[in-house]
């Protein structure tokens, strides 16, 4: 990967500083060449007891990621700049996003479109209603790469050297797919750590939502054809290998006559990550503090 | 079922769905109130149970009834064979209808066998975890019911979801957001923490369901995305609002914090008996001798 072709296509959002503009390209940059994805990475054991603000403030990081996702693909924007707050609840200020001038996906089927602007808003209201939730406990959004992220995944996967998940309908699918099931993953395993009722209750209806796009994406995946199963599969892979288990992802296609929208077990049931799981995959396989790939200085938080 | 109802959110903010709704909601209450008569009217005055404290198994078991109706919808039309003897319980209610779809598009084949694949699965696990305490499959009306819930929503005066691979899509939409909406309110009120865990899965699994079935139906355009707003209003109209109308950016079933709603086990039963009278209902629609186990009245 050459990072100074890539600086010059690279466009920082936000309350951008150069140092950590290039602290998080010199990770990437770390996290590529030691591509830490086997187990051998192992996680420090949390040692403190979780509360429900840590649980909520770790979701709040995964929502700034869709976020940003989402509305960078559908306006080119970035969440602050269509009036969603990336500070954290004491002024904190947000992180970086680094992402590709231009990232607006050219949509051709209008009803994808209206797809995925739906799915925006979602996880700005996700995003939104954590931050209310926290209140002067949330977390400021840390630092998001989204764009050496998915070129080191793509080559983990064995998926070429690049991947630009704005560059097409395509393309933009198997980028959305590459959260979706992990944040169903994600608050299903963090559902059990909450105490508060009232707060497993939103969590749970937010899994829920986290599950309709997956299955929206998906199905999308599933019609465009065997190219785009295969790559969902190889990416569904990765996300299992990252994770430690191997086994526990499923990905779009066919088996035995069935269609494999569902991304579940064989009891009909959607997996369940821990924290250090989730963490591991959307770093990349980076330490636990250290971060990588999409959050190239770590999650902000406890959980992190 | 006070203490139940007590235990349970009374769902008033998403009735303003209903006050939305204008006077077409009583109209389609008083059509389904009579046009379901048969089946829930004429049960005889029920005999007063004082109801205990409602434990996992109770909830568990008021989800498997959920699943073996999706698990007999799904199976019929994918395979045109319903549970086996072993996986519906001993002295299991009778099923009336349902048979294989004549599928033409291949994925939409797929799709089905999945479903299926993945309902079976859950009547398996739940059974398997509730162990002796687990009740057999209750009576299951496939027919007639879907025919009543047609006439009553405004699409006609019968529909067969069996009929052709488009009606089956239509007719998956009727149950999927509600197991959604079922489960989401269920998974507050367990003890356990496995339980609950093995109930967030078996959720997630029916919200994959529900975002596909959506999806499709979209897709599909009309007539069938106005059938499947006519059936979501037939079930805010019996099941305390919590419904989003379909359409091409209105994929996801939630609320304005995109969150999923719930329903209380009351809610849900009258939209499966398929009668959205006051009063206590104990059977109805597609459960025409009721559920089986102890949450068994819409109230």
């Amino acid at each position: 990967m050459d990072f100074i072709d890539e600086k010059d296509r690279t466009r920082v959002l936000l309350e951008e500083k150069k140092s950590s503009r290039r602290s998080a390209l010199l990770l990437g940059g770390a996290a590529l060449a030691g591509m830490a994805l086997s187990r051998t990475k192992a996680f420090a054991q949390a040692s403190t007891t979780v509360t429900d603000n840590d649980i909520l403030n770790f979701a709040l990081n995964l929502e700034f990621l869709e976020g940003q996702f989402y509305t960078l693909a559908t306006t080119g924007n970035a969440l602050d700049q269509i009036g969603i707050s990336t500070k954290g609840g004491d002024g904190t200020a947000g992180g970086t996003v680094t992402v590709k001038t231009n990232p607006m996906v050219p949509f051709q089927d209008p009803l994808l479109k209206q797809l995925a602007m739906e799915i925006a808003m979602d996880e700005q209201n996700h995003v939104k209603f954590l931050q209310s939730a926290l209140s002067t406990s949330a977390v400021a959004q840390p630092n998001i790469d989204l764009m050496n992220s998915f070129n080191t995944l793509a080559q983990a996967a064995g998926l070429g050297a690049s991947f630009d998940p704005f560059a097409s309908e395509t393309n933009f699918l198997l980028g959305a797919f590459i959260f979706e099931d992990v944040g169903v993953t994600a608050y299903q395993g963090a559902a059990g750590l909450i105490s508060s009722k009232t707060y497993l209750d939103k969590a749970v209806g937010i899994h829920n939502v986290e599950a309709y796009h997956a299955a929206a994406i998906r199905t999308r995946i599933f019609q465009a054809g065997p190219g785009a199963q295969a790559i969902s599969q190889a990416i569904a892979a990765t996300r299992a290998k990252l994770d430690g288990t191997g086994t526990d992802d499923v990905g779009v296609g066919i088996t035995n006559g069935a269609a494999t929208i569902v991304d579940n077990d064989a009891n009909g049931m959607t997996y369940a990550r821990t924290t250090r799981q989730v963490l591991s995959i959307v770093y990349g396989g980076g330490a636990a503090g250290t971060g990588g790939v999409f959050y190239p200085n770590a999650m902000n938080g406890t959980i992190r | 079922m006070d203490k139940l109802r007590d235990r349970l959110r009374s769902g008033v903010s998403r009735r303003s769905f209903l006050a939305g709704m204008g006077t077409s909601v009583g109209a389609t209450v008083a059509v389904l109130a009579t046009g379901c008569g048969n089946d829930s009217n004429s049960n005889p005055t029920p005999t007063p149970v004082a109801p205990p404290a409602l434990t996992d198994a109770d909830y568990l078991n008021f989800a498997l009834n959920l699943e073996y109706l999706e698990a007999e919808f799904y199976l019929r039309a994918a395979t045109g064979s319903g549970l086996s003897d072993t996986d519906a319980g001993s002295g299991a209610g009778t099923v009336t209808g349902g048979s294989q779809v004549a599928f033409k598009t291949p994925a939409i084949q797929q799709y089905a066998m999945e479903i299926a694949n993945d309902e079976l699965a859950h009547v398996r696990f739940l059974r398997k975890a509730l162990g002796s305490a687990a009740v057999s499959r209750p009576a299951i009306n496939l027919s007639g019911s879907f025919n009543a819930a047609a006439s009553a929503a405004g699409i006609g005066s019968s529909f067969n979801p069996f009929a052709d691979e488009n009606s089956f899509l239509v007719g998956a939409f009727t149950f999927e957001d509600v197991g959604v909406t079922a489960y989401h309110g269920a998974a507050g009120l367990l003890t356990d923490k496995n339980n609950l865990a093995a109930a967030a899965g078996i959720l997630a699994t029916e919200a994959y369901h529900a975002g596909e079935i959506r999806t499709l139906i979209t897709q599909l355009g009309d007539p069938y995305v106005t059938y499947a707003n006519q059936i979501s209003t037939l079930r805010a109209t019996a099941g305390g609002g919590a419904e989003t109308m379909l359409s091409g950016n209105t994929i996801v079933a939630s609320d304005s914090n995109s969150i999923s709603y719930d329903r209380t086990p009351s809610q849900v039963l009258h939209i499966v008996y398929l009668n959205a009278m006051a009063g206590t209902i104990f059977s109805g629609g597609f459960f025409p001798s009721g559920m089986n186990g102890t949450i068994i009245a819409a109230s």
